[in-house]
């Protein structure tokens, strides 16, 4: 949760929009993310119009690869499951397009009653995944991983669908201080799940993304 | 939102979910909640009495004293789509609203560096 992590990667964007940091997940609990990339859509009215959704717009390279030969063995189930995952990303960039020229006449713009329909649905239980998680992140800024783990990984067992509360613990867990964020996120002795195992206990890399309805 | 107590001021309670305190209740875009008995005679907002008019889970760590107030739940993430007041910083601390983009199409996207 160092806000600096993201700071590479916003400057080799050198984007012309605000990059803001979301430490705390206040996007999770208004919005409704569970996974990165989401997005929600949000007119000149300030009124959704898309809720959150997988949100990838550039097809991703791994998928015209050969899973490499050689690779270590969770490595390579990991690749195997990325290269699952559901592909939207042409057809959800065209929707971004079709809605900045049309705008409210976009099929892709939703009523305000299909968007609150079409949000994430949030259960007693992801409600409390959500405040166990926040007092683990409490706990993290002054105690570090071990005070923030048992608050966490109550938050992976009430909302097991929540990604980002998982990633983040684990790759908080894995990544050696002072070093880029560990993408791989295997196991360790804080948490029960790590990155592969959960995916595929989930159903694999098909069932990964919040996949966006543009139909 | 994470308290010390189960009687909050309701400005700070307003601050951390959107709901204010208004004569006909908790308010919130277009909804509004009655709270019989959920002011104290302080005229704090009783949590015991709120959490379980607007549906929030509340987890309390009995050694830390601490509680932390979990969403309205039992529904929907959205319940309205109103897009919530949102202020959070840039990577170097700088405050930013997203109110200020009223006026524009704005594509909310979360991505994270794991």
């Amino acid at each position: 949760m160092n806000p600096e992590n993201p700071r590479p990667f916003i400057e080799a964007a050198n984007p012309t929009h605000p990059s803001l940091i979301d430490t705390e997940h206040v996007t999770d609990r208004l919005f409704g993310f569970v996974n990165v990339p989401m997005a929600v859509w949000i007119d000149e009215d300030g009124m959704i119009v898309r809720p959150a959704e997988g949100a990838s717009i550039e097809r991703s390279p791994l998928r015209e690869m050969d899973v490499p030969e050689g690779l270590p063995e969770r490595i390579e189930k990991a690749f195997v499951e990325v290269k699952k995952f559901p592909d939207t990303a042409d057809a959800y960039r065209a929707a971004i397009h079709d809605w900045v020229e049309n705008g409210a006449d976009s099929r892709f713009a939703l009523s305000p009653d299909e968007v609150i329909a079409r949000s994430r649905p949030r259960p007693v239980e992801h409600g409390l995944a959500a405040a166990h998680f926040e007092l683990g992140t409490h706990y993290h800024h002054a105690g570090g991983n071990d005070a923030a783990a048992p608050w966490w990984r109550e938050a992976h067992r009430l909302h097991p669908e929540n990604w980002t509360y998982k990633r983040q613990a684990w790759s908080l867990a894995t990544t050696p201080e002072g070093e880029p964020p560990d993408l791989l996120q295997g196991p360790t002795d804080l948490y029960e799940g790590n990155w592969l195992d959960d995916v595929l206990a989930a159903g694999g890399g098909e069932k990964y993304v919040v996949v966006p309805d543009l139909g | 939102m994470i308290v010390e107590s189960m009687s909050v001021d309701p400005g700070e309670f307003a601050a951390a979910t959107g709901w204010a305190s208004k004569p006909e209740g908790l308010c919130k875009d277009v909804r509004c909640v009655p709270i019989p008995d959920g002011i104290t005679d302080e005229g704090l907002l009783d949590l015991n009495v709120v959490v379980e008019r607007l549906g929030m889970p509340v987890v309390h760590d009995a050694d830390s004293g601490l509680y932390a107030i979990g969403p309205e739940c039992g529904g929907r993430a959205l319940t309205s789509a109103e897009a919530p007041d949102v202020e959070l910083e840039d990577v170097d601390g700088n405050p930013f609203d997203l109110a200020a983009m009223h006026g524009r199409k704005t594509l909310l996207v979360a991505w994270a560096s794991w």
